[in-house]
């Protein structure tokens, strides 16, 4: 047993209101840089839709994440170790410009410098790239709400599982159903963009499980761009080095939560350890698609079994680490009460980052809005959701819509719970019986509702300690420092980035 | 003094350059070191220039790093009229691709508003140098030909020259202009590779070939004990391959012993007590007999034109006896129910078993090794039996006590003579020669 600590999230999306505050956050923090305009290390899509980059789910097209062969060997999709030597100088993988869009910002000083007019002043749009002035024609969250545009949502890869009539009811007038998808790195136990990468910039950290790019390493080969399926790693055009989402690693190292949490309106985020096993990764990654989410949990460890917290000693994991780890909200929803979901698991990365698939979407069929409340038919119309199951479990369960109903059940038990209890119209025999389909006990469902709705900061976010002797112990003893072993000190470049000649 | 800049000055400031620019800025400016990209911005020209270019540099610097590393191997290769013509083609081949790609790089670089963004003069300067020294070099390979033979004694001495701090002019002075000046415009480029963007032919990620797919880094103390499984596996493995060799050695040791102990046995003979002798001795004697009894039956056939079987009284239909025939060959002995005698060979005819006497109710003979049942009129074997062959029936005769024959019977049937009833009882029977060699 090979006991790792990975700082991992949850994102709830039936709180998600699709506002990208979190985008803004991140992007004022950290690529609001010549050559990372065009990043968003946070964004938030808006699904069925086709995402930033357009079609970033489309393998096919980009190639990412890892493959079984039929002899059950994993694979990088993208690369051989030899045919990476010859995508050093043309990636046919690797998404361009037209893919993302082109950066802009408006000439505000034409506001001042108009002459006098009887229009008002415009300020017109000009690339930040080249400096001239386009015309807008894509940008980061081009096709926001959009759901059911022919030019947009229709395009989705996932809707492929979904029947002809499945897709014309999803878009039908009236019907058009949507939710939202914040994205941020998953910070894979297993990543392929690690893999992948020639240079050995790549590298996650031991301690907390972060993906980092070693800046003065990375040789910008591009490798990481298309072997992320997630497209969560982004070239900088400028500076000839691949860069993305780093956690807020300064901020996580503080006690802090990330910039985009901490930003979050509707508070759908949560952060927290998970202990999980290294040695079973492997293994786990080559389940069979449906069941891929299963395998996946089995790699993640009790942090309160006796065993587990033994191994965590002997490989290292301190023990706030795990203290830490057993108050963790993430490893409630992901195991304890399995409704955090990883989002495409068909790309056999192991993402750490979990999504509560929306409940809100999924009901509201019924007529005049009103849901069934009696408890025979009460699970009854998951089927019939306006956002069929079947598309969720292209997203979240590689397509096991059982995994993902069960989910649904236990979300719509907590409802029912509260409902009883709040506005007393049930029956308790019924509340009962709901919850026993959903597999739910009521003092769990009682801390779903807790966690879910009332989650204070405290509770959202448990962050990993501090381990500043751990740093002092590394630079003085025989490990080595930051700087030195990792190439960054964790107080971001020493030098001014500036682009080689 | 010109020629003395050229190619002794400009050399050594280029090596320089290019030794202690590329090893400063790797050290103060590591972040500065990539291949600089601009995929990102625009991928189909780049497709068009990028690949021609590197495939056709490479080759034609490989063809060019042989004959300077390798000169020996190269002038027996280029001995050969058909390998120079080859290489030769190959290299202006290369050095045309490569041509092209640079075109449409320098193309793309002025033409691309996007790609302007990104280009510094440095990189303009470094394409236009690049475009000028191919041509050049196509101009050399085409105006003074075989260049591949030629610069075994002429480049390659120099450039060893050059290298070993004892420039000797005299290899290049009297080069033509169009090669001086391609070996001047090599040490410029070469000048310039810590300057631009060519550092990155120092980033060929050649580790990338063995390196574990995943890289965890650690900080803090686990780095060390994540250090020590990787010292515990050495030890393991040296455990077990010390376990390995021991047991490999004592095994060893075991069967040269075994192998000695026979050798030392068959050189100083048995040395055996005076029972186990006696045993040995009657084992032997017994073998002796039976080789004796063979003989004698052999030699019995070989001089009697008849050989008694049996009393015909004695025969009875039901159970055989046994004989050996003039073959050596087991035989079997019935009387049939006429009252002649019946002979059939008792050796299968599938592998050469004998077929046991007695006859079932069927009239059949069975050889019990692998089930074959033989009619035993006719020696047909039973269909589905392994044996396909029939068991030969045997010729006879019977006689009288005064040795006269009563009757005989070919093995095909036919019967010659008559004998009474009265008679029968008492005659006896005998396989006779000359149906054996009509067999």
């Amino acid at each position: 047993m090979d006991v790792r600590a990975q700082v991992a999230m949850v994102f709830h999306l039936d709180k998600c209101i699709g506002c990208h505050t979190c985008s803004v956050a991140c992007k004022n923090v950290w690529t609001d840089r010549p050559g990372a305009e065009y990043m968003w290390w946070n964004n938030v899509e808006t699904k069925p839709g086709t995402g930033y980059p357009t079609l970033w789910e489309d393998q096919l097209n980009y190639r990412g994440g890892w493959e079984l062969t039929g002899r059950r060997d994993l694979r990088l999709r993208c690369q051989t170790k030899a045919s990476s030597f010859l995508k050093l100088f043309y990636n046919p993988n690797q998404p361009g410009l037209d893919d993302y869009y082109e950066p802009w910002t408006y000439r505000y000083q034409d506001l001042f410098d108009a002459d006098a007019g009887d229009d008002q002043p415009t300020a017109v749009p000009v690339s930040q790239i080249t400096g001239e002035v386009i015309d807008i024609k894509a940008g980061p969250n081009w096709d926001d709400d959009l759901s059911g545009s022919p030019i947009y949502a229709e395009n989705d890869p996932n809707l492929k599982q979904l029947t002809e009539d499945e897709r014309r009811m999803l878009f039908e007038i009236e019907n058009i159903a949507m939710m939202y998808l914040p994205r941020i790195c998953n910070h894979c136990a297993n990543p392929s963009c690690v893999a992948s990468c020639p240079s050995g910039a790549l590298y996650k950290r031991g301690e907390d499980g972060i993906v980092l790019i070693n800046q003065d390493k990375c040789r910008g080969w591009r490798a990481c761009v298309s072997a992320c399926p997630y497209k969560k790693i982004y070239y900088n055009w400028k500076t000839g080095k691949s860069e993305k989402c780093i956690l807020c690693y300064p901020r996580v190292e503080t006690g802090q939560p990330p910039a985009c949490f901490h930003a979050c309106v509707g508070r759908i985020r949560y952060m927290g350890v998970l202990l999980y096993d290294a040695d079973r990764i492997e293994e786990a990654m080559k389940a069979p698609e449906a069941s891929l989410v299963e395998a996946q949990r089995n790699v993640l460890l009790d942090p309160n079994d006796p065993d587990v917290i033994r191994g965590a000693a002997e490989s290292g994991v301190s023990e706030a680490f795990v203290s830490v780890a057993q108050r963790s909200p993430v490893y409630r929803y992901v195991k304890e009460w399995e409704l955090a979901l990883p989002l495409h698991p068909e790309f056999r990365t192991m993402p750490m980052l979990y999504y509560v698939p929306p409940l809100l979407p999924i009901s509201g069929r019924m007529g005049d809005g009103i849901y069934e409340h009696s408890a025979d038919q009460f699970f009854s119309h998951l089927d019939k959701a306006r956002l069929p199951l079947r598309y969720l479990a292209a997203l979240f369960s590689a397509g096991n819509e059982d995994i993902v109903r069960t989910v649904m059940k236990k979300q719509m038990a907590v409802r029912y719970f509260k409902r009883a209890q709040d506005v007393d119209d049930i029956d308790p025999e019924q509340v009962k019986r709901v919850l026993r389909e959903a597999h739910l006990t009521a003092e769990q469902a009682e801390t779903i509702y807790t966690l879910t709705a009332l989650g204070s900061l405290e509770n959202r976010y448990v962050m990993p300690p501090i381990q500043r002797e751990e740093a002092i112990e590394g630079a003085g003893g025989p490990g080595c420092s930051p700087e030195l072993c990792k190439g960054t000190c964790g107080l971001g470049a020493v030098q001014p980035p500036r682009r080689g000649a | 003094m010109v020629n003395s800049f050229f190619f002794v000055g400009l050399p050594y400031i280029a090596l320089f350059s290019l030794v202690a620019g590329s090893l400063y800025r790797f050290k103060s400016e590591r972040f500065s070191y990539s291949a600089l990209s601009s995929q990102f911005l625009e991928s189909k020209k780049l497709l068009w220039g990028s690949v021609p270019w590197h495939a056709g540099i490479m080759i034609v610097f490989v063809g060019h790093l042989i004959p300077f590393l390798l000169p020996g191997l190269w002038q027996s290769l280029t001995s050969q009229p058909a390998f120079v013509i080859t290489v030769e083609l190959l290299g202006v081949a290369a050095a045309f691709t490569a041509l092209v790609g640079l075109v449409v790089l320098f193309v793309r670089r002025i033409l691309s508003r996007h790609i302007q963004s990104v280009t510094t003069p440095v990189d303009l300067v470094v394409l236009a140098l690049l475009i000028v020294q191919i041509l050049i070099g196509i101009q050399t390979a085409a105006g003074h030909r075989w260049g591949s033979m030629w610069s075994v004694q002429t480049t390659t001495p120099y450039l060893w020259s050059v290298l070993t701090l004892q420039p000797d002019l005299n290899h290049v002075d009297s080069l033509p202009p169009t090669v001086k000046l391609h070996i001047a415009v090599a040490w410029i480029i070469i000048m310039l590779v810590p300057f631009s963007r060519l550092v990155h032919a120092f980033s060929l990620p050649i580790q990338y070939l063995w390196r574990a797919p995943q890289q965890v880094i650690w900080t803090n103390a686990r780095r060390i004990r994540h250090i020590a499984p990787v010292i515990r596996k050495a030890e393991e493995s040296r455990r077990l391959f010390l376990k390995g060799a021991l047991g490999l050695g004592t095994a060893g040791g075991l069967l040269t012993v075994g192998v000695m102990d026979k050798l030392v046995r068959f050189f100083s003979g048995p040395n055996m007590t005076p029972e186990e002798q006696a045993a040995l001795l009657q084992k032997r004697l017994e073998r002796l007999e039976m080789t004796a009894e063979e003989r004698d039956l052999e030699l019995e056939r070989m001089r009697n034109d008849y050989i008694f079987v049996a009393n015909l009284k004695e025969l009875s239909p039901n159970d055989g006896k046994y004989f050996i025939d003039y073959q050596m060959r087991p035989a079997l002995a019935y009387r049939d129910t006429e009252g002649f005698p019946l002979l059939i060979s008792a050796k299968c005819t599938h592998l050469g078993c004998t077929v046991a006497s007695s006859v079932d109710a069927s009239g059949r003979i069975l050889c019990p090794c692998h089930i074959s049942y033989f009619d035993l009129k006719t020696g047909m074997p039973q269909p589905g039996s392994p044996a396909t062959k029939p068991l030969p029936l045997l010729g006879w005769a019977l006689m009288d006590t005064q040795g006269n024959i009563l009757v005989s019977q070919a093995p095909d049937g036919r019967r010659e003579g008559e004998v009474p009833a009265d008679k029968l009882d008492a005659s006896m029977v005998y396989i006779a020669k000359r149906y054996e060699e009509t067999v």
